[in-house]
């Protein structure tokens, strides 16, 4: 009897143990960022106060973000984050902060990079994120100005003789574990009747020594992603194809926690200003002569700078809890939108397409600032 | 006597050791309380501020993925896709269970042999599997062994045109015909054979010869499976090749050979240890009774040492066998489709990852307590009636 009881007991504490392990699961996320702790449980445990305030306060943006995509964030030689996603992180930082380089870059998984947003771990997630309504929905996330749009395509072997996707019949497609790609991708070979063995792996790594090794007959992701993967192919970027079919929308947005307007908009405008630079023609070695000779009024307003008037000059604060000349900050410390593009994504051999401003054929379009 | 102390002055609370320990019990116990309380009602106010789900809703979502070697379909929902990951689980942990047993035992009488060879290879088995982390054998396994070892589909190793050997997995032959008449066969068949053996025990008990009941078990199973497979008409299907993949048979996820492979051999490592101390912890008297009435090398093993041994084994082994069940959690690192994959996956997908982990988790919990009841069950079994 007693041991039976004992059992109990010992079952009992066990399911104790798991709510615990439920609640601290989040808060070693946040043990997982490099800034101060004290913040971090600050801002989860005040609700009041907005991001905006602590990472004023912090004098640093915790960015989540990735450490291996071509393109969009990888770590060069010197340890430091490169990539379009890693320099919408120092756009957000330099609008805020006035200083690009007051990051503080956390590199996630796939799978973490909600839990982590959700915890506090980080201020905003700029990672290749699609936004979608169950993400915007339950995932605790607003997303805000998409920074790409993107879609899914398939990349297959050069010699595999596959030119399109009905080609690949009962093919195994591998993908990165817990994304938006497993979804598409069995809805699409579902709706063509293709019969795919979709393989989820953890690393892009681990995707590529599985496509080396020839366990994979497609490898399936976002366009922008397989075509930096392409250009780092080791055996050359000719070996891969990238299919033309591209089925599905996949809008790549940062994210905030829901519930921060504040913050929200301040992230938002920061993403807004490096398209409407672009659409000003205003670049980060131009900006400083257009600044001090234009008579524009809309680009002295965009730029913080004194608008004359009626009653005197005056500089445009349209109360967004951003300082009056973030956008200047933006464009000189980073950049415009094209200029970004053009840095990072240009060299993988990515297109504007979609991505191009809505007076060039693209969807990029800034509301006005005034 | 008198001139004694009268009883002694009552000891007050705070020096009396009962008191005492029965204190530091209750004050540790409200301490776990208190930070068991802390965590949680931390986790109930960061959930309230966000607009998380906190129930198990998300099981109706459709599960938008599909899980390889199975015709599970994206748009069935979350919930199926923990039951199949459950049976994945189960699936590695029942044969893993099995081969390690056997392997491990293997092994562990290897290790106590009396020739060079044997010995030494045994002890070198041991030595250098169970010192590795489990995570890398994994690794490994599935980097270095399946995926680069083996070959490529194109150039598919086919032995007796009865397998195919690839990295996209190992197709073996495989029955046709009703899967559940011939679960029922196998254990009507388990049955039979088990009553025959009661019955040649107990007449070799009569006439005093040797029982041979195993043969004898065997052998019955034996006939009454295959009259069965011809009279029920199963058949053997062998696989081939077939474009990129292979058709017919069982295909053998290449992620679950790396997996299961692992793990019988990291599991069998530390069971080849229990059972080497357990043998030789059975009293020598009993090895040397043995010699002295004459039996051989083998019987004096099977009839007299190892069912003492397994006696004293089966409660370390019984944790060996949870152990191989939470392992196989790890097949998650290595893209083989059991519960903490699935689990990972939905996550991914959209599930609320508390709920969604806690469901989980309670999942193992249940694995790991049922297997407990089984082995503990056997072990009061076996363990030794006094009367």
């Amino acid at each position: 009897m007693k041991k039976r009881s004992l059992q109990i007991v010992a079952v009992a504490s066990a399911a104790a143990l798991f709510l615990a392990g439920c609640a601290t699961a989040d808060e070693e996320t946040t043990a997982t960022t490099t800034t101060d702790q004290g913040t971090t449980t600050e801002t989860v445990v005040e609700a009041a106060v907005s991001v905006l305030d602590s990472v004023k306060e912090a004098g640093t943006v915790r960015c989540g973000t990735r450490d291996a995509l071509p393109g969009f964030a990888v770590l060069n030689d010197a340890g430091e984050h490169v990539g379009f996603d890693s320099d919408f992180c120092r756009v957000i930082a330099a609008a805020v902060l006035g200083d690009a380089s007051a990051v503080d870059m956390v590199d996630l998984e796939t799978a973490d990079r909600f839990t982590a947003l959700q915890s506090g771990a980080i201020d905003v997630l700029v990672r290749n994120t699609t936004w979608t309504a169950t993400r915007d929905g339950s995932e605790a996330a607003t997303f805000l100005q998409p920074t790409f749009y993107d879609g899914q395509g398939m990349m297959v072997a050069s010699n595999s003789g596959i030119d399109a996707l009905s080609d690949m019949s009962g093919a195994i497609v591998c993908v990165a574990k817990g994304t938006t790609t497993e979804g598409n991708a069995a809805l699409e070979s579902s709706r063509l009747g293709l019969n795919w063995e979709i393989r989820s792996f953890d690393e892009t790594d681990l995707i590529l020594e599985a496509f080396l090794a020839g366990q994979c007959d497609g490898w399936s992701s976002d366009v922008s992603q397989l075509t930096g993967l392409r250009s780092a192919y080791p055996n050359g970027a000719d070996e891969l194809l990238i299919l033309a079919e591209v089925f599905s929308k996949e809008p790549l947005a940062p994210a905030v926690l829901d519930g921060d307007t504040a913050w929200a908009q301040a992230v938002n405008w920061a993403v807004l200003a490096t398209i409407q630079a672009e659409e000003f023609g205003i670049t980060s070695a131009n900006v400083d002569s257009i600044r001090s000779s234009t008579e524009d009024v809309g680009i002295l307003r965009f730029l913080g700078a004194e608008v004359p008037g009626s009653d005197g000059a005056a500089v445009l604060d349209p109360s967004l809890s951003l300082p009056t000349d973030f956008a200047y900050q933006i464009v000189k410390q980073v950049g415009n939108y094209g200029e970004i593009f053009a840095k990072h994504l240009t060299p993988l051999g990515l297109d504007r397409g979609l991505n191009s401003l809505w007076n060039d054929g693209g969807i990029l379009y800034a509301p006005p600032y005034r | 006597m008198s001139s004694l102390p009268s009883t002694p002055a009552k000891v007050p609370f705070y020096r009396n050791l009962t008191a005492l320990k029965w204190a530091l019990q209750i004050l540790a116990l409200l301490l776990v309380f208190a930070l068991l309380f802390w965590l949680y009602s931390n986790y109930q106010e960061n959930i309230s501020k966000s607009n998380i789900q906190t129930d198990l809703r998300f099981l109706d979502n459709p599960a938008n993925f599909t899980i390889p070697g199975n015709d599970f379909d994206q748009s069935q929902p979350v919930r199926d896709a923990f039951v199949q990951g459950f049976l994945n689980t189960i699936r590695v942990s029942f044969v893993g269970i099995i081969l390690a047993t056997i392997l491990g035992t293997l092994v562990g009488i290897a290790r106590l042999s009396k020739n060079f060879m044997v010995r030494t290879l045994g002890t070198v088995y041991v030595e250098l599997i169970r010192n590795l982390p489990l995570l890398l054998l994994i690794t490994f396994m599935n980097l270095g062994v399946v995926l680069q070892a083996f070959p490529r589909i194109e150039d598919a190793w086919v032995p007796f045109d009865l397998f195919v050997v690839s990295n996209r997995g190992i197709a073996i032959p495989w029955y046709l015909g009703p899967t559940g008449q011939l679960v029922l066969i196998i254990f009507a068949a388990i049955v039979i054979a088990f009553v025959v053996g009661k019955l040649r025990i107990r007449q070799a008990d009569k006439s005093g010869t040797q029982d041979r009941a195993w043969v004898y078990g065997f052998v019955v199973f034996a006939i009454v499976l295959i009259g069965s497979w011809i009279i029920f008409g199963y058949s053997f299907e062998t696989p081939f090749v077939e474009g990129r993949g292979t058709t017919g048979g069982l295909r053998i996820d290449p992620s679950l050979f790396a997996l299961l492979a692992s793990l019988v051999i990291y599991t069998s490592s530390h069971i080849a240890e229990i059972v080497r101390g357990s043998i030789l912890a059975v009293n020598r008297g009993q090895g040397e009774a043995a010699d002295a009435i004459a039996l051989s090398g083998s019987q004096k093993m099977r009839l007299i040492i190892l069912p003492q041994a397994f006696r004293i084994a089966m409660p370390a082994i019984g944790n060996q066998y949870l152990n191989l069940i939470k392992n196989t959690s790890l097949g998650a690192t290595i893209s083989y489709f059991e519960l903490t994959q699935v689990a990972q996956i939905t996550v991914g997908n959209g599930s609320p990852a508390v709920p969604a982990f806690t469901l989980t988790l309670l999942v193992y919990l249940g694995i790991s307590l049922t297997t407990s009841l089984v082995v503990n069950y056997f072990n009061r079994r076996l363990a030794l009636v006094e009367r």
